[in-house]
């Protein structure tokens, strides 16, 4: 057997107490990629979120189109030309299954379609003076009173320039519109950070609370604790090893969303990076506490579901928070991950600096002493 | 006796209401085997607990190698060893990992492979643990133990659940270990294997030592007071039988 040269009787020195922590960290990063459930959960699993979600937003926030029937009942050139060109119109998604006004009924009444124009019998017959006439009916049901609204409006100053070509009209008051060369966040914007903050939930409160109980049953944490590791090198060695595998899970976001969403990142990299690793070490922190103070899967299960699916809604993980009423704004501003996900956005994609971000670190340093107190404090080896 | 490495004095821990371990006191000399025997529920498990530093001492005090457990759990913690009751190790990790994660719990880096050739796993090294029989598990669980060169090793109920090839071979492991001078402190259920290993042997029941000697010793006194069994002592027993029709050999 061999027998190791240096005395034991004396307390470990901090050096031997950081290489336990480097140890343990090696060792539970190369177990987690054997690991192809965990792997499936931690990384596979917020990128289906990514697609599901990047799709909705992407279709929502390109451009506004209003699902409409168009009912032709004249037989006029005019009309004949304006459903050819409402067919090419970009705002314009027109049902071609409707060719009567009560089929559009039933389709506006069930949501499927936002309005109906109807082109009367006499669209576009040509009066006395060579010059077409007509009246568009636009139907719309009290539901989508606004979208109707909308509707009309850029409907009007469509045949406002149609009108044109036949009579010349001077208007004394006009708009002029230019578009501004800054960008605005897109709602993918939101989306993205939204998901990173559930990856980072999902990895750094439902990793250690699965984990944990299963450790305490077989008996592997009380068998540890018969060695003279720390509860703090234990701890130690699982942030920096879910650091590790989080900033791979969220490497991988990044990438599809901008390769496949076109996310633009005009933020610093490196801020990034620091700002997610201190984003996991604080929510870790709360799985640590569950995970550590739950004796088995019973107990772990139901807190951790209680701590952390009012916090996935309230933060802003699948909706924006600015979606909210204000006074709820107000309250979900404090919550642990709501920091994380405004603090993500503004750096990636509203190009912010960490400096600017005084607010969101304040609160999260806060968070996280508040988080690492209960979990030392709760931890069980058992 | 030898120079006292282990000395209890008055040990109690209760749990609730309810008094597990009622002030026993023992002392286990240097290089040791001492065995804790008892039915189950005697408090042998909590007793080893509170030595080994991971359940606080209600009462009376403990001393290990000339340092107080309750004072100083860290310091005790780094001369011993501990072999839990059922040996268990995480999955997805290599053999040689696991040696290399006990080593560096104390601080300490080692050859892992060196370890598992001690306890005959070395052909094993890059297995992983879950792929592992319940008695090559206990010998990873000895060769884990063992990476710190403890001074006192605790094993509870090694061979609990264990074949008797396995059986044997263990008693073989500890053997070695105390040719090392390594001190050693069991707790068992089997009476041939306390007979066959301890040099002393601690008898509880109900949270009491109610009998502790050398077991030929507590022989003698059993038959002074005119023990007789019932049946004619045989020169074999069915377990000498099965090894010697299956053979010593490790099935593993």
């Amino acid at each position: 057997m061999q027998v190791p040269n240096d005395s034991l009787s004396n307390p470990l020195s901090l050096k031997k107490k950081l290489f336990t922590v480097v140890v343990f960290t090696k060792l539970s990063t190369k177990r987690f990629f054997r690991d192809r459930l965990a792997l499936f959960f931690t990384i596979l699993f917020p990128l289906i979120f990514l697609f599901v979600f990047g799709a909705l937003a992407g279709k929502s926030s390109t451009s506004v189109t209003f699902d409409v029937a168009i009912v032709n009942e004249a037989n006029t050139a005019l009309a004949k030309q304006y459903v050819k060109e409402a067919d090419s119109s970009k705002f314009l998604k027109i049902d071609p299954t409707i060719s009567s006004l009560s089929a559009a009924k039933n389709k506006m009444v069930s949501g499927q379609l936002d309005a109906t124009l109807v082109l009367p019998s006499n669209f576009g017959t040509v009066g006395s003076n060579k010059i077409p006439t007509g009246q568009l009916q636009v139907y719309y049901t009290e539901n989508d009173a606004s979208a109707g609204q909308t509707l009309i409006a850029v409907l009007q100053s469509q045949l406002q320039d149609t009108s044109a070509k036949y009579v010349k009209i001077s208007a004394p008051l006009t708009v002029a519109s230019d578009e501004l060369n800054q960008k605005s966040l897109t709602e993918f914007d939101y989306t993205f950070s939204g998901l990173l903050g559930f990856s980072i939930v999902g990895l750094g409160i439902f990793g250690p609370v699965n984990v944990f109980p299963e450790l305490k049953k077989q008996g592997i944490l009380r068998r540890l604790h018969t060695t003279p590791i720390r509860v703090w090198q234990y701890f130690t060695a699982t942030m920096a090893s879910q650091a590790i595998i989080g900033l791979i899970s969220l490497a991988v976001m990044f990438i599809v969303a901008v390769s496949v969403f076109n996310l633009k990142i005009v933020g610093n990299y490196l801020e990034i990076i620091v700002f997610l690793i201190f984003s996991i070490i604080m929510i870790l922190g709360i799985g640590l506490a569950i995970g550590g103070w739950a004796k088995n899967e019973r107990q772990a299960a139901p807190l951790s579901n209680i701590v952390v699916f009012p916090m996935l809604f309230l933060s802003g993980t699948f909706f924006p928070r600015y979606a909210m009423p204000i006074w709820l704004q107000h309250v979900t501003n404090y919550l642990p991950l709501t920091p994380v996900i405004d603090g993500v956005r503004l750096l990636a994609t509203a190009g912010d600096n960490l400096t600017q971000l005084g607010p969101q670190l304040a609160l999260m340093a806060g968070w996280t002493i508040v988080i690492y107190a209960i979990a030392f404090r709760v931890f069980k080896w058992e | 006796m030898a120079k006292s490495i282990v000395s209890a004095k008055k040990l109690r821990k209760v749990y609730g209401d309810k008094e597990t371990v009622k002030g026993i006191s023992f002392d286990v000399a240097e290089g040791e085997v001492f065995g804790i025997l008892g039915p189950n529920g005697a408090g042998k498990t909590t007793t080893l607990e509170m030595l080994e530093a991971i359940r606080p001492i209600d009462g009376g005090e403990a001393i290990l190698d000339g340092i107080n457990v309750a004072d100083d759990p860290e310091a005790v913690k780094q001369v011993i060893g501990v072999q839990p009751q059922t040996a268990a190790f995480q999955d997805k990790q290599k053999l040689t990992e696991i040696i290399e994660m006990f080593a560096a719990a104390y601080g300490e880096r080692v050859n892992p492979v060196e370890f598992l050739k001690d306890v005959q796993l070395d052909e094993h090294a890059n297995s992983y643990a879950e792929t592992l029989s319940g008695g090559q598990k206990q010998r990873l669980s000895i060769a884990a133990a063992i990476v710190h060169s403890p001074k006192v090793f605790f094993m509870d109920e090694p061979t609990t659940g264990l074949d008797p090839q396995a059986r044997r071979n263990l008693w073989e492991l500890i053997q070695l270990i105390q040719s090392k001078g390594v001190t050693v402190i069991m707790t068992t259920h089997y009476m041939e294997e306390a007979e066959l290993l301890c040099d002393r042997v601690a008898i509880m029941d109900d949270g009491k030592i109610i009998a502790m000697d050398t077991p030929k010793q507590l022989i003698k006194d059993l038959l002074k007071k005119g023990f007789k069994k019932h049946e004619e002592v045989q020169q074999a027993n069915l377990e000498d039988v099965f090894i010697d029709l299956t053979g010593k050999a490790l099935r593993d």
